[in-house]
């Protein structure tokens, strides 16, 4: 494989690792609720697959756990703002501090720990197609099944009563009310499956791609799914062209300098949130009237 | 006609009695006043037993890492309070902190949320290292404080702008811009330290050239620096410049509500940058005086996450001046004790995250039945 087959290989298997915090994420701002706490669900499923995996030696019980981690984590902000109405984006943000430190404290030990990682699966004949074979259909299989998960929540979002339901949740939850719902219930399933599935993400994270735990390894890689959901103006269907840009901008890193390229690791570090800035700046004029109702409101609360 | 006090309360109208006069401050008086009557008292209690659940919570936390957790808040206490040299850590700490806390308080008047607390920080230690080191410690101190301090505050004024001009030209949201702009900066300042800034007789560590002689925050005896008095001031600035200036004024005018705000003539875009360039110079003064005054040198994690636990004491005093400044002190002397809980216990160096993320969630939980968004 050349470097450029590996940038985008690489891409596509830590492109997952965002696009499952990224479709969660997207289902909890449709529901009206931002979660900036999906980095601390990221860690969270990342820490608890890792342990799984390492106990039981099941790297698949391992992502189930993760996105029991991942969903308790988001239950808590879902209540927390639904229930008790507290600003989003404070609970989010604490979510994000208690989950940073619970982790640190809780998977110190299992840093040295080895865990069988997620196999990687090869599509028989798909895989052999010369090009986009390796690139594509040489992966864990969360990737295979992160392909399917963006057009099933476009399907379900757009073309089932529970979707239009929950949209109309984020819109204008007063008339989701009025219609004898329960928008407050809608919104709270919404984020904490959203949790969940950025518990698949950190799972991804630790036993599909890296194979390995430590502390605050997802480093941002939450809130680039937040700047993702942005900048794919919560439409499904274009979140993971956010994803797997942002995966490539970090998979190359990290082959540019095996090929012995001589920029510096840090710079290379910091280009995939660039990008992710100058996507947002690209896409933002034009999607600001895209965003539901109570996002809008949700995002500018300060004081 | 019935009244109900909820929606009584909510609207600001308050059926308890009027504060008594004379002697005691308002404050006080309303503090009485509400807990003179029962309801009042229920709600002190429902607010003393959260606190009070959160502590249990990471007392339990604790209890699971086989660390006993009176020794676990006798050691933050101490260390916090009894100790040696306490009181000194604690103020140095809480200076970072307390700026970094009122660099989100300012934009938060004019309706901005600035996450951006750490990476301006950082990029004001970074700016004021550079031009500390390249005036060299023959330099005359206090004028070179003062370049130093000016290189702070336009560095994390322009790092704060940035998130602005894209939020009010491109309604790039700025919460989520500031937090991606913290990674930004965080490797900038890894990128310096390890190649172009790197210490020649630091024995390989990463970091930077110290800052040394005149370039040197002084102390001031009995455990006061020279950057605490400036921290101090500096809020009583902000104070007086949200307070008691139009510009304040017309941030909270704005804020509020920001058609009104525009068609009474208010120069909404140029208040919202101008408030996030304020609240950007304050974190990039605030890394400045953390550098000078007690780290002297970028190493990685010098800023600690100050900026984040800025954020949520700005949270915790509702975004006022004086009440941010005293949640930041309560942080930092929690903070202390972090070494301690490492030294003693064998905790992660991240276990205080856990329960200044719980104190925090304490009054989240008691959101329900404010009108304010905090």
């Amino acid at each position: 494989m050349n470097g450029v087959e590996q940038a985008l290989s690489g891409g596509i298997e830590s492109g997952t690792a965002i696009l499952f915090p990224a479709i969660g994420e997207l289902i909890g701002e449709r529901a009206g609720v931002v979660n900036l706490g999906t980095e601390g669900c990221m860690l969270a499923g990342a820490l608890a697959a890792y342990a799984t995996g390492a106990v039981t030696g099941s790297a698949w019980l391992g992502v189930l756990a993760g996105i029991a981690a991942g969903a308790a984590c988001g239950a808590a902000h879902a209540v927390m703002v639904v229930v008790r109405g507290a600003n989003q984006l404070a609970s989010g943000l604490v979510l994000w501090f208690l989950a940073v430190g619970l982790t640190a404290v809780l998977g110190t030990s299992y840093v040295s720990q080895a865990v069988n990682p997620l196999p990687t699966m090869k599509i028989s004949f798909l895989g052999s197609i010369p090009w986009v074979g390796p690139v594509l259909f040489d992966h864990d299989p969360l990737v295979y099944i992160g392909f399917g998960l963006v057009p099933l929540t476009w399907w379900v979002l757009y073309r089932t009563r529970a979707g239009l339901v929950l949209r109309a949740t984020g819109e204008r939850p007063e008339v989701v009310a009025v219609s004898g719902r329960r928008p407050q219930l809608f919104q709270i399933f919404a984020v904490t499956v959203g949790a969940g599935l950025a518990g698949v993400g950190g799972a991804q994270l630790s036993v599909g791609y890296t194979d390995s735990w430590f502390d605050d390894m997802t480093n941002g890689y939450g809130f680039i799914a937040v700047a993702v959901v942005l900048f794919a103006a919560w439409r499904p269907l274009f979140v993971p062209a956010g994803a797997y840009l942002f995966g490539v901008a970090l998979a190359s890193a990290s082959v540019l300098q095996a090929h012995g390229v001589a920029v510096n690791q840090y710079l290379l570090d910091a280009l995939p949130y660039l990008v992710t800035i100058i996507a947002l700046v690209v896409v933002a004029r034009r999607s600001g009237a895209n965003a539901p109702e109570g996002i809008m409101r949700a995002l500018s609360y300060a004081t | 006609m019935t009244i109900d006090i909820d929606r009584a309360e909510q609207i600001g109208f308050s059926p308890a009695p009027p504060p008594p006069r004379g002697r005691l401050s308002p404050a006080v008086g309303r503090i009485l006043g509400a807990v003179s009557d029962a309801r009042g008292l229920k709600r002190l209690a429902v607010v003393l037993a959260t606190y009070i659940a959160c502590m249990a919570l990471f007392a339990l936390v604790v209890a699971l890492q086989h660390a006993s957790p009176w020794g676990v808040y006798d050691t933050l206490f101490r260390s916090a309070l009894v100790n040696d040299g306490a009181l000194a850590e604690v103020l140095t700490r809480a200076v970072p902190i307390s700026l970094a806390a009122l660099a989100v308080c300012i934009p938060a008047r004019a309706g901005m949320v600035n996450v951006g607390g750490e990476g301006q920080l950082i990029v004001g230690a970074v700016a004021a290292c550079g031009v500390g080191v390249a005036l060299g410690g023959k330099f005359p101190g206090p004028l070179g404080w003062v370049l130093m301090g000016l290189a702070g505050m336009a560095f994390g004024g322009a790092w704060a702008v940035v998130p602005a001009l894209l939020r009010i030209k491109l309604a790039a949201n700025e919460a989520v811009t500031t937090l991606l702009m913290n990674f930004v900066a965080n490797d900038l300042m890894l990128y310096l330290i390890y190649q172009p800034w790197k210490d020649p007789t630091g024995g390989g560590q990463p970091e930077s050239r110290p800052l040394v002689g005149n370039m040197v925050l002084p102390n001031l005896g009995n455990s006061l620096t020279l950057s605490m008095l400036i921290a101090l001031a500096v809020a009583v600035g902000v104070w007086a410049l949200l307070q008691r200036t139009g510009w304040g004024f017309a941030l909270r005018v704005v804020g509020g509500n920001q058609d009104a705000a525009r068609r009474v003539g208010l120069p909404v875009q140029g208040l919202l940058v101008s408030s996030m360039l304020a609240g950007g110079a304050l974190a990039g003064l605030g890394g400045m005086l953390n550098l000078a005054g007690s780290q002297l040198q970028l190493v990685p994690g010098g800023t600690a996450t100050y900026g984040y636990i800025g954020f949520l004491a700005a949270f915790l005093g509702r975004n006022q001046p004086v009440k941010v400044v005293l949640a930041a002190l309560v942080f930092s002397a929690i903070f202390i004790g972090n070494s301690g809980l490492e030294l003693n216990y064998g905790l992660d160096g991240s276990v205080v995250d856990v329960l200044l993320a719980l104190l925090v969630a304490a009054p989240l939980w008691l959101s329900r039945g404010r009108k304010e968004a905090f």
